[in-house]
């Protein structure tokens, strides 16, 4: 590896904050929440690559690849559900919803 | 040399890209820039040394994930302007929070080093003279058999689940019945009718084909029916 | 390799396929037979289950032990339980489809991967496994809005549970070299060596179970996922994969950080006494009896953690037994529950079950049995889960948090018997509808477990006694 590995943990660390603080930020639009919970799995499979790198172990990348297998899967079961509730409702937007309160 | 710069300009592009994925007014412009996300990652991957996952993820990610989303995003008609609302209100928690976060896992991560024993434990060290490509398949295929198949199932899974969700029949489209365009005669079709000189369709009437019992129409109006209530 | 070690897995996913092909390839409404086929294969699997040996495979990323046979069994009688209440409801909802019991055998499957995981790999991919077949369950009734929304609540605070665990495994994983639960406790077993980075990682993995167990600080999507959910998902849900999830804590936090158990104790401690107090003080306001049965069900996990935060064996044992109970406590409410409904009308309101003690005393009864049950009055089952659970909790110097449990359980007693008043004492409506048979046998099941355990209650608490030691070798 060409830098130390601190520097991608910081990047994967600053993917993972983007991803919290994206659906913090857009807690109205769920495909933009999709799409942050995206970004923290790339952190995290960002962090699994370099630990890979630099244990000299190549366990961490094939886990890389059953997550990016599972993400994949999460994603198309997201994007359906996110497809028929708008079907339902006419629009994507959780948080306004009276329809169920707690 | 090259590549330690090459790293800070893919990590310094991914992290810009990323905060636009969150922060972009259009969905759709969040879409590209998660695109040029996941393309810079995989430059990361490469540098890391991990050259089939890097593939990996430009193939399945970019090619199919990512444009998936770019799909949705262009098939449900949403006002986009709508849910900004209240973004301007969650950015200084969600500033906080973030801020917070990264700098306890700065810190955290800061101490980071090769615990003694892991040299000892690791379970699948890299072999120096296969390629990266090689060495996965060799493991997954055996070692990690296992999940493999589990992953296997989870697609399987997101498969029925994707199906079962979103796929309706279509009982308003037309299929073409062969059997019974065959079995048509002329007398269920044809209707012969003697028309007097000089009579127009005033005086005898607009003349309809028979509403002939056909099961797929019945369907189809029950079938509309249901698909508005 | 000893690939037989997974062999009820094997089988139950091939029975799977083979259902999905039967659904398939029939023109004609096959719900009734996949539902089943479902309970079929889930019959050969817990057989499969019994008779397999036990021991470590697939390159250490399986093990068969009594602790792991235990669970698979508990899990295996839920789902059956879960996929018995469905079959009556699906069929007046319009929502006869053969994929529900393939969704809920897969979810099955991805909880007895759960039970079994001995390495962070595997108990990521079944606990994937078992959520996104929920997912999908959840958000079955595609035209209702209810249903939908439930899912999509579900989904993404699932998903970001699952990341931010999956972060954690990273973490755990860079910072000791190993994802091998035993390897990782020989690697932690020098608690000098553990770096901070490390601690982080185990908070990321615990805050991830305790999601899917809805533990306090994560429990937020319970109600209304409980309550948006199609009522036979939500029995489902309150059920098989909370024993799943909390075996799988146990496992995690017995077994690799084991030795860890100063750091994590006092999360564990904070998390049940939260989930406690939020059961029992959000269920008092609670008109609709699914979101009543979704913050009892956030009480419940906080006893039964517990037991996991005494650490002892004495604990772990508790907490299977509360599982125990709470499984079929939890099976037959619900039940009684969907046997709700008045003119082909479900009803979901505490108030319409006044009168029912006169209308249909049999379902009164059951109802009443479990509510005393979940209440832990004796003899019914709750109140020995919770005896055990206390016990051990006291053996280990937990006196705050066994007070608490006990003070906890005097607040959630109220609301229980404010049903059980409600039935037998309030004026009262018209009568339900027949109950179907499906519904009968799985409450009346449920309710002479709960109420006749004391009598023979030697042979579960010598198999939880032989679970608990197997966890802590």
């Amino acid at each position: 590896m060409a830098v130390d590995l601190f520097h991608y943990l910081f990047v994967a660390a600053m993917l993972l904050v983007m991803g919290i603080f994206g659906i913090f930020l857009n807690r109205k639009n769920v495909i933009v929440i999709l799409m942050s919970i995206e970004l923290i799995l790339l952190a995290a499979n960002l962090n699994l690559v370099a630990f890979s790198a630099s244990l000299d172990d190549l366990v961490g990348q094939v886990f890389v690849m059953f997550t990016l297998t599972v993400a994949a899967a999460e994603a198309a079961i997201g994007l359906a559900i996110v497809v028929i509730y708008f079907r339902n409702r006419g629009s994507i937007q959780v948080e306004d919803v009276n329809l169920m309160k707690g | 040399m090259i590549s330690a710069v090459l790293f800070y300009v893919f990590a310094a592009i991914l992290l810009v890209s990323a905060a636009m994925v969150v922060s972009s007014r259009n969905p759709v412009h969040s879409v590209l820039f998660l695109i040029l996300a996941f393309f810079n990652a995989a430059a990361l991957f490469l540098l890391a040394g991990a050259e089939f996952l890097a593939m990996i993820l430009v193939i399945v990610y970019v090619g199919a994930v990512a444009v998936l989303f770019l799909f949705v995003v262009m098939m449900l008609d949403i006002n986009f302007a709508e849910l900004r609302s209240g973004y301007q209100r969650y950015l200084p928690v969600g500033l906080a929070v973030g801020a917070v976060l990264l700098t306890e896992l700065a810190i955290v991560l800061g101490g980071w080093k090769v615990s003694p024993e892991a040299v000892t434990l690791r379970l699948s060290p890299r072999a120096a003279e296969l390629h990266n490509t090689l060495q996965l398949g060799r493991l997954i295929y055996t070692d990690y058999i296992f999940l493999f198949q589990a992953a296997g199932l989870v697609l399987l899974v997101a498969m029925i689940g994707a199906i079962v969700l979103t796929l309706r029949d279509r009982t308003k489209s037309r299929h073409q019945n062969i059997a019974h365009q065959i079995a048509r005669t002329p007398a269920d079709t044809l209707e012969l009718v003697d028309v007097p000189s000089r009579a127009g369709v005033a005086s005898i009437g607009i003349l309809r084909p028979k509403p002939a019992p056909q099961p797929e129409q019945a369907e189809a109006s029950t079938g509309h029916a249901e698909g508005h209530h | 390799m000893n690939w037989t070690l997974a062999l009820p897995e094997i089988v139950l996913a091939c029975c799977g396929m083979a259902i999905l092909l039967i659904g398939v390839l029939q023109k004609r409404d096959t719900f009734h037979l996949c539902s089943m086929l479902t309970v079929g294969a889930f019959l050969i699997t817990a057989e499969l289950v019994v008779s397999g040996s036990p021991g470590l495979g697939y390159n250490g990323l399986f093990t068969v032990d009594t602790f792991s046979t235990f669970v698979k069994l508990l899990v295996l009688v839920a789902a059956t339980l879960g996929v018995i209440l469905s079959l009556d409801y699906n069929e007046h909802a319009n929502l006869r489809r053969f994929e529900f019991p393939v969704l809920m055998l897969y979810s099955t499957v991805g909880m007895l991967v759960m039970a079994s995981a001995s390495n962070l790999m595997s108990l990521y991919l079944g606990l994937e496994l078992q959520s996104l077949s929920i997912y999908v369950l959840a958000a079955f009734a595609r035209d209702e809005l209810r249903s939908s929304e439930a899912g999509l609540k579900y989904f993404v605070l699932g998903s970001l549970a699952s990341g931010l665990l999956l972060y954690g495994v990273s973490l755990v994983y860079g910072f000791s070299g190993t994802m091998e639960f035993a390897r990782l406790a020989q690697a932690l077993s020098n608690p000098a060596h553990v770096s901070p980075g490390l601690t982080v990682g185990v908070v990321f993995v615990i805050a991830g179970l305790a999601f899917k167990i809805s533990a306090v600080p994560f429990h937020m999507w319970t109600p209304d996922v409980y309550e948006g959910a199609p009522t036979p998902v939500t029995a489902f849900l309150s059920t098989a994969p909370k024993v799943a999830a909390i075996a799988l804590l146990m496992r995690v936090m017995a077994t690799p950080f084991g030795h860890l158990l100063v750091q994590w104790q006092q999360v564990i401690i904070l998390v049940s006494i939260l989930s406690m107090l939020l059961g029992a003080l959000g269920a008092i306001g609670q008109r609709n009896i699914k979101r009543l049965m979704a913050y009892s069900s956030i009480g419940h996990m906080g006893y039964a953690l517990i037991g996991l935060a005494a650490g002892s064996e004495a604990g772990l044992r508790g907490v299977l037994i509360y599982m125990l109970t709470y499984v079929f406590m939890s099976a037959g409410t619900f039940a009684c529950i969907l046997a709700m409904r008045r003119r082909g009308r479900m009803l979901e309101q505490i108030s319409d079950l006044a009168g029912l003690s006169r209308t249909d005393p049999g379902l009164a009864l059951a109802f009443a049995i479990f509510m005393f049950s979940m209440a832990g009055i004796p003899p019914f089952t709750g109140f020995f889960g919770k005896y055990f659970i206390f016990t051990s909790a006291v053996q280990s110097g937990l006196w705050t948090l066994a007070v608490i449990g006990v003070l906890t359980s005097v607040v959630g007693a109220f609301y229980y018997i404010r049903i059980i008043k409600v039935i037998y004492f309030d004026a009262g409506g018209a009568e339900f509808d027949h109950c179907p048979a499906s519904l009968s046998v799985v409450a009346a099941a449920g309710a002479l477990f709960t109420t006749f355990f004391f009598v023979l209650p030697a042979p579960f608490i010598a198999a939880a006694d032989a679970a608990a030691k197997a966890l802590l070798l």
